[in-house]
């Protein structure tokens, strides 16, 4: 993440809207953020706020109807994949950008053989042969810790466990060399020693595909673990963007400070009761004039309820929208 | 061997269908149904007379003997004579079913494939004109009455005041020319009323099936839309599918063919069925209802072995 | 007791969104009306204010169509266009003691076996669901016609027999689904007693399906009426348009194509516009359409 370097991903003022019988629904709302060559960023947030579309968007998967990117643009490496025509990124898809979701039960095809998912995205994007596919395949199961590949490949879904079907999406993702993995939600699903694992495992494979992954997830600690950088979403914004160190000890914006005060700690003293964030997300049809977070903030003023922040960049690799963020000195 | 255990399993489990079946049809149509004592005797029988005709038919044992006779007639596959013909009902209905088979077949099989693939256009281009073209014709279909149907293709197809392409009435095998002159009409019937319904119900099996997370997956590989549908989802849709197709068959074979063949004066099972009816021949009827829940008990064995061939988590137990 | 309430709110933002989007879905709305009319004709029909002289010969054999005869008239000289009007009392009669009766035993019948789901009494409810489908429609038909004797209703009842099991399956799933629900597992647990359960508390959460079924079998019902008259197992007394359609036969033959094209348009749109309803009401109930 060094700024020498071209970001791989370039998203600008992305602005994704849903129709539904309540009216359009801006699910995304101007979102902008670079990904640089191997580095691992954790997009953050709680369920609804758009990080699961932002990453969607990204391979052109918003479900259409009744999603819709109306605005923005996201370049990777200088191809605009917004207005791209569907059949080139079909061809990014898989091989270039990579993508793996939350619920490895239903992820895969139940009524295929492993080995035949796998062969059809190597055979299309790879020009493999299927024999080829099938070896490289196996190579691939081996690679993300998968016992006797060469057996569990002629498997169905079904018949291996949910740690074992979120290593053989892994495997899947990863065996065309994606430039960019977009991991939403891998670990979810998963018991907590699978989880550590899994995600040992991406780490793992990113260092030697020299790929950059966006881990799309609401869990911070999962953040802290594994990502460089850390993106906080609410309600369809980046409200803060920062490397993870100074993302977890100094938080700029107060609704970062929340989310961090709200995750238990185990060397600090014992409390009786974790912070909360007081009220409640506001839904997308009915949003506040001003700072979306305003009516749950501790610091808001009149400016707050009048007009909204913008990001701002307050160092080269940190931004935060907010008029009084919090002091460096508060953490 | 694990299979043919599971088929004798199965066949068992279906012996209570069987026996229902056969029950509330011998309970309505042979115990409450028709005397037909007087029928088979002339004017001014004497009660010696009476006495023996209700002995042959059965009248003078109590009900559960009868039932148990009717039950070795279906085990035997002997349900002895036709009341109105004489011929023997087993010889009847071997001699009728081919016919009926090859006026159905073509039908049935035309009026699912071609549903399948009106409903993977429509679903293919869920919400465009395309879609509401296709939907709004299975709509229309619907809605025509089978008997419009077939008269309304007779008089167009097959009447001098139409285009008199084909013979009005009948049946003749005798050539692959005949057979084609006469299975026309029928068979163009058939497409059009099932058409309606099939496309229907096979459009909203695979939008189901689109918006599972391994739809959004493949489409997450870069899986082009066209083989998205007829490799992935199609594979995904088989279980309703095979079941709508297995299940209709046994109903298709009687009563689908009942209109059809009595309209057309053709000679299949359906005719002889519907003969039968109007006559109330108590010994083709019961052949044909027990036949009929056979037919089924078989069916649910065929689309339990079709499931495990279509879905690798479908075990057979 | 507060689940009661939540069941009940569920309930009415159903029907009240169920309302604000029929009223908003044109083609539902032209099929409402569309059906309304027909009501109108067939109630009009049963009190003797039009189509009274159905049976009368009123002209000359095969008439064409004018002033007095709108539709022409038949063989006999009967005024087609007042059969036609006379039959669709028949057929909104079949169709609404069939769809209301099997709907009624199904839901009943349904709910009863969903509450006990896994015991004997789903057993033999399913049986008897899997039993009735076995049988074949018109041999059904036909032998109920023998046992009742040839009783008019012979037929309604071999409707009724054959169309409640789609209903009762529907309703079964819906009910294994809605009692494991808070509201229903509260009820259990304060004591209240089975049968309240399934009438108060689950068989008015069912609602929708059985109105969209009702509809659905409405449909079957009319449909299957036009096609036993014509086989000569339905309406014997009275006047159908499938009785209608089976005069034509002869007719058509002769190429007089009056009697067959009204009874067969007749019969079209009321399907087309019922089917059309049931449709717009399913999408109106489904929560989960947008």
């Amino acid at each position: 993440m060094s700024s020498d370097q071209q970001p791989l991903l370039r998203v600008r003022d992305l602005v994704v809207e849903f129709n539904t019988e309540a009216g359009v629904a801006r699910a995304i709302d101007g979102v902008s953020f670079d990904i640089y060559p191997n580095e691992t960023v954790g997009l953050v947030g709680e369920s609804g706020c758009g990080k699961t579309v932002t990453g969607l968007s990204i391979l052109g998967l918003i479900p259409s109807p009744p999603g819709k990117i109306v605005q923005g643009s996201i370049e990777f490496m200088g191809r605009d994949l917004v207005s791209l025509p569907e059949e080139e990124l079909r061809n990014i898809r898989g091989s270039e950008i990579s993508m793996i979701f939350q619920e490895p039960m239903t992820a895969l095809n139940p009524v295929f053989t492993i080995e035949n998912q796998m062969t059809d995205v190597l055979t299309r994007h790879q020009g493999l042969t299927r024999r080829q596919a099938g070896k490289a395949a196996i190579e691939m199961l081996d690679k993300v810790g998968i016992p006797i590949p060469e057996q569990r490949i002629k498997e169905y879904p079904h018949q291996l466990s949910g740690g074992m079907r979120q290593r053989v999406m892994i495997a899947m993702a990863l065996s065309c060399g994606p430039k960019l993995l977009v991991a939403d939600e891998p670990t979810t699903a998963l018991d907590v020693t699978t989880q550590a694992q899994v995600l040992e495992q991406i780490s793992l494979l990113q260092d030697e595909f020299h790929m950059a992954v966006i881990l799309v997830t609401h869990d911070l600690g999962v953040v802290a673990e594994t990502c460089d950088r850390g993106i906080v979403m609410y309600c369809g914004n980046i409200i803060e963007s920062a490397d993870i160190n100074s993302l977890f000890n100094h938080p700029r914006h107060p609704y970062t400070e929340g989310l961090l005060n709200s995750i238990p700690r185990l060397r600090e003293k014992k409390v009786d009761q974790l912070p909360i964030i007081p009220g409640r997300v506001p839904d997308l049809f009915h949003l506040p004039e001003g700072c979306r977070y305003g009516d749950r903030c501790n610091r808001v003023t009149d400016q707050c309820r009048q007009t909204a922040p913008l990001l701002q960049s307050v160092t080269e690799h940190t931004a935060v929208s907010c008029f009084h963020p919090v002091t460096q000195t508060s953490g | 061997m694990e299979t043919l255990q599971y088929i004798i399993r199965k066949l068992i489990t279906g012996i209570p269908l069987l026996l229902g079946v056969t029950f509330i049809s011998f309970m309505l149509m042979v115990y409450f149904g028709p005397d037909k004592t007087y029928e088979l005797l002339g004017k001014n029988a004497t009660q010696e007379q009476i006495d023996e005709i209700r002995h042959q038919l059965g009248y003078d044992q109590p009900f559960f003997i009868r039932y148990a006779d009717y039950l070795k007639e279906l085990v035997t596959l002997d349900f002895g004579h036709s009341d109105s013909t004489g011929e023997p009902v087993s010889g009847l209905l071997g001699r009728t079913m081919p016919i009926s088979l090859a006026l159905i077949i073509p039908g049935f099989v035309l009026g699912n494939l071609i549903a399948i693939i009106l409903a993977l256009t429509a679903a293919y281009h869920r919400g465009s004109w395309v879609d509401r073209l296709i939907m709004g014709f299975s709509v229309v279909g619907m809605s025509i009455s089978f008997l419009i149907v077939i008269i309304a293709f007779q008089i167009l197809l097959s009447s001098s005041y139409g285009l008199n392409l084909f013979p009005v009435r009948g049946w003749n095998m005798s050539t692959f020319g005949n057979y084609l002159s006469y299975v026309t009409v029928p068979t163009l019937a058939t497409v059009f009323v099932s058409l309606g319904y099939n496309t229907r119900f096979y459009r909203a099996v695979i939008v189901e099936e689109m918006t599972r997370d391994h739809v959004r997956t493949a489409r997450a590989f870069g899986v082009p839309p066209a083989r998205l549908f007829y490799k992935n989802i199609l594979k995904n849709c088989m279980i309703p599918i095979i079941t709508r197709v297995i299940f209709s068959i046994p109903l298709v074979v009687i009563s689908g063919s009942l209109l059809i063949e009595s309209y057309f004066g053709i000679p299949g099972v359906g005719k002889v069925t519907f003969d039968a009816i109007t006559t109330g021949d108590q010994p083709v009827l019961k052949a044909v209802v027990g036949m009929t829940a056979v037919l089924f008990v078989m069916a649910q064995l065929v689309t339990d072995i079709l499931y495990r061939a279509v879905d690798p988590r479908v075990t057979l137990k | 007791m507060s689940g009661q309430s939540t069941a009940a709110i569920r309930r009415e933002g159903l029907w009240s969104k169920a309302v604000y989007k029929f009223s908003r879905d044109r083609a539902g709305l032209v099929s409402l009306a569309i059906v309304s009319i027909y009501t109108i004709v067939a109630l009009g029909a049963w009190g003797g204010l039009w189509a009274t002289e159905w049976a009368d010969v009123t002209g000359g054999k095969w008439m064409p169509v004018s002033s007095e005869h709108w539709f022409g008239t038949n063989i006999i000289g009967q005024d087609i266009f007042q059969r036609a009007l006379f039959s669709t009392r028949t057929t909104f009669e079949v169709g609404f003691v069939v769809a209301l009766l099997a709907t009624a035993v199904g839901a009943l019948l349904g709910a009863v076996a969903g509450f006990f789901s896994g015991s004997w009494i789903d057993e033999i409810a399913l049986w008897m669901m899997g039993v009735l489908d076995s049988i074949p429609f018109y041999l059904f038909v036909a032998a109920i016609a023998f046992a009742l004797q040839d009783n008019p209703y012979a037929m309604h009842v071999a409707m009724i027999a054959t169309f409640w099991t789609t209903v009762a399956r529907l309703v079964r799933g819906e009910v294994i689904k809605l009692k494991s629900l808070e509201y229903v597992e509260a009820a259990h647990a304060i004591g209240v007693p089975e049968i309240v359960i399934i009438f108060r508390h689950i068989l008015p959460n069912t609602f929708h399906i059985l109105l969209v079924q009702g509809t659905i079998t409405f449909v079957a019902a009319i449909k299957s009426e036009v096609i036993l008259s014509f086989l000569g197992l339905g309406v014997k007394e009275g006047m159908s348009w499938g009785l209608m359609i089976s005069e034509s036969t002869m007719e058509v033959m002769a190429g007089f194509f009056n009697n067959f094209l009204a009874a067969s348009a007749f019969l079209f749109v009321l399907v087309m516009a019922f089917n059309m309803f049931s449709d717009a009401l399913q999408d109106a109930l489904d929560p989960k359409k947008v």
